[in-house]
């Protein structure tokens, strides 16, 4: 075989492209379509956005009185934007930031090219989502301030948002590069739980009435400065990572690329199941292994194995101390506490994860039916077990949670009756069938709407909202008369009931 | 006296998580002779091999190519070693044709359409060349694998199970190419269950186990094949 010149890393990629745009069907004014649409949804979604925050603003002048402290919105805002931004570098750590498809890790790792040529497109769009991430982040926190910011004032936000982003990436691929990033997503995970708790308890052990008003502001320098520093380290950040890209080995590389080619078809199909399989992190193993000695019966057994699975995963706990603390700081912001439909969305958005977190276990044995068939018990008796630890969790997560919103042991009350209906969710959300894309079609203003998906899609949730009605009522009414308590109760037993034993279907 | 290896492996312990999944290996390959490893599944043939081209890193131990550590980032490494593992991926969009182009002129192959073209005829491919990988049927994307680890040059060739859904004819074929190319100076390292592709191309052959890891003879290795 003679010889001549090695394609580069960017030659490399040239030829996929070209090879690839060949047989591709689209045009340019397909893609030009393409691009105004997404505009256009860009333009919509801050619209939207502006229009809700300048309503909330609004309301926010005109507060009720506050039982508790209120916490400033532009805070909660913050929290908010702290939280994605914690779960985008999460995500980011766990997918790479650079990765290789199984196909670019089969063709493209094992050439002789350059690999930093070859992963210099993956750094730009991995920049490219980071950006974005940060402009949608951001947003949010500068409409939120007290003052209504000027255009100037919202740029130069959103652009310190978007440089930080950057450095982030960089800073992440330099890690990547020294196999170092395994304790970024846990890091990521505890300070978003801490940045949704201590808000929350703060604001119901401080002393009532409206806390002193919030704002991130920018230190008193001159303008090069401020704005010239963060760009020079957004910068060295990405050269940096542009340089020591070629060093990331091929196997994580390949490690990286099918978790996001498997996130990223469950994310299209709408899988949500398959989604956190893939972006999960690795249950490591107990340092040691249980005996299971207190076990006697086949109904312990399921319940002490759903007990370790729940309690084994460091991100169950986040997960159900972000989901206790939602509501609480919904209650206690400044304007949102005042708007009961507002408190409910967080009660229902904060039970919802407690819900899936200790649906892990059906989710589990959903997953390996096997599992379930090696005790000498009953498929639906299998399922009943299997709500024993999700009432108990969620007892816990409801009673704390809905006694801090209300501030008052009647409210405790009110969501320990709520837990039965949630821990159905739990059991039926994690027993859920695979989605089904062959029911009918709905028209919608959105576009076709797949009923069949859909109606998967909700399972669990759907009794889990049910459910909390009750509850929603108590923060209407602004008290829980004895009745309601009552009718709670029997209302979330009876849809737990119906939850747990419509889970699964069992054989004949 | 021995010739020098061009693999050298020393102590190596393969697993996943600090945990060995075999004994430690320590094995030579010198230029243009093939070894090949057998042991029951999950005995860590595949890991072995996978260590040896450093896509994994090895709990303890050595590998050395060419006098020099193993470090699949450098391009000299990748120049040089040719490698068919478990992989079964390829560009949705890209023929099979384009495919090895790629990888051939990834490799500076100056005449490498006439290079691709024999390879495509020599592993049956002529018909479906042209088709896209989703229209291939696995033991056609089994081929096309394989032939791309023959239209760019190497040194060193690393094939994990490369009789793994090929028929009978193409099994023999490949064998047969493969123990041509080691008599012409290629050096192989492969894994495989097939005692007469093992007999065909290996010259020693590494029983991977538990408990000792040791080289043997191709015969006794058929022998231990064929008694299970």
């Amino acid at each position: 075989m003679s010889g001549t010149a090695e394609l580069t890393g960017v030659g490399v990629r040239r030829f996929t492209r070209r090879a690839t745009a060949r047989r591709a069907d689209t045009s340019w004014l397909t893609l030009g379509g393409d691009v105004l649409s997404a505009l256009t949804t860009a333009g919509v979604v801050v619209a939207v956005l502006g229009g809700a925050f300048s309503a909330l603003r609004g309301r926010i002048a005109a507060r009720p009185p506050a039982p508790a402290t209120d916490l400033p919105g532009e805070l909660t805002a913050a929290v908010a934007a702290l939280v994605v931004a914690a779960g985008v570098v999460a995500l980011l750590s766990r997918l790479g930031p650079l990765s290789a498809t199984p196909a670019a890790a089969a063709w493209w790792l094992p050439l002789p090219a350059d690999r930093r040529g070859l992963l210099r497109g993956d750094l730009q769009r991995v920049g490219a989502v980071a950006v974005v991430s940060a402009v949608v982040v951001a947003l949010p926190v500068v409409l939120a301030a007290p003052a209504a910011p000027t255009v100037a004032e919202a740029a130069v936000t959103v652009l310190a948002a978007a440089l930080l982003a950057l450095t982030a990436v960089g800073v992440l691929v330099l890690l990547q590069a020294r196999a170092l990033t395994g304790w970024v997503a846990p890091v990521a995970g505890s300070l978003a739980t801490a940045a949704v708790v201590v808000p929350a308890v703060l604001g119901t052990v401080g002393p009532a009435g409206p806390a002193p008003t919030w704002a991130p502001t920018a230190p008193d320098l001159p303008l090069p400065v401020l704005g010239g520093v963060p760009l020079l380290v957004a910068a060295v950040a990405l050269l940096a990572a542009d340089r020591v890209g070629g060093r990331v080995p091929a196997g994580a590389l390949r490690e990286r690329g099918t978790a996001v080619l498997v996130a990223s078809v469950s994310a299209l199909s709408l899988d949500t199941r398959e989604l956190g399989r893939a972006l999960g992190t690795p249950v490591h193993p107990p340092r040691r292994a249980r005996r299971w000695a207190r076990v006697r019966t086949p109904w312990q057994a399921v319940v002490a194995g759903d007990l370790a699975v729940t309690t084994r995963s460091p991100w169950r706990w986040g997960q159900l101390a972000i989901g206790t603390a939602l509501p609480v700081l919904a209650a206690r912001t400044d304007g949102l506490g005042g708007v009961p439909a507002l408190v409910a969305v967080a009660v229902v958005a904060g039970w919802s994860l407690a819900a899936v977190a200790l649906g892990e276990p059906a989710r589990q044995a959903h997953g390996a039916p096997a599992a379930d068939r090696l005790l000498p018990l009953g498929a639906r008796d299998v399922v009943r077990a299997r709500a024993v630890v999700p009432l108990a969790g969620l007892m816990v997560v409801c009673a704390v949670s809905a006694g801090l919103v209300g501030l008052g042991w009647e409210w405790a009350a009110l969501g320990a009756a709520t837990a039965p209906a949630w821990a159905g969710a739990a059991v039926r959300g994690g027993y859920r069938p695979e989605l089904d894309w062959s029911g009918p079609v709905l028209s919608s203003p959105m576009g076709a709407v797949p009923t069949g998906v859909a109606v998967t899609l909700v399972r669990g949730l759907d009794l889990g909202v049910l459910g909390t009605v009750p509850l929603v009522a108590g923060l209407l009414l602004g008290a829980v008369p004895p009745l309601l308590l009552g009718v709670a109760l029997g209302w979330s037993l009876l849809l737990g009931l119906v939850a747990v034993e419509t889970a699964r279907r069992t054989g004949p | 006296m021995a010739k020098p290896g061009l693999l050298e492996v020393r102590d190596l312990s393969v697993g996943y998580g600090g945990e060995a999944v075999c004994a430690p290996v320590t094995v030579g390959v010198a230029p243009g002779t093939a070894l090949g490893l057998i042991g029951p599944n999950g005995a860590g043939k595949s890991t072995v091999l996978q260590t040896v081209v450093g896509l994994l890193p090895p709990i303890a131990g050595t590998v050395e190519f060419d006098g020099r550590p193993v470090d699949e980032r450098e391009a000299a490494f990748r120049r040089d070693v040719a490698t068919v593992l478990d992989d079964d991926a390829f560009f949705p969009s890209l023929t099979g044709t384009e495919h090895l182009l790629l990888t051939a002129r990834g490799h500076g192959v100056a005449d490498a359409e006439q290079v691709v073209a024999e390879e495509v005829e020599e592993f049956g491919l002529a018909d479906r060349a042209h088709a896209l990988p989703s229209a291939l049927s696995s033991g056609q994307r089994r081929r096309l694998a394989l032939a791309a680890a023959f239209v760019r040059p190497a040194r060193l060739l690393v094939l994990d199970e490369p009789e793994r859904r090929l028929d009978a004819q193409m099994r023999r074929r490949l064998a047969a190419r493969i123990a041509a190319e080691v008599a012409d100076g290629l050096t192989v390292v492969f894994a495989s269950h097939d005692p007469e592709f093992l007999s065909t191309v290996a010259r020693r052959v590494l029983v991977v186990d538990d408990d000792a890891c040791s080289v043997v003879s191709p015969g006794d290795a058929v022998a231990a094949l064929h008694a299970g």
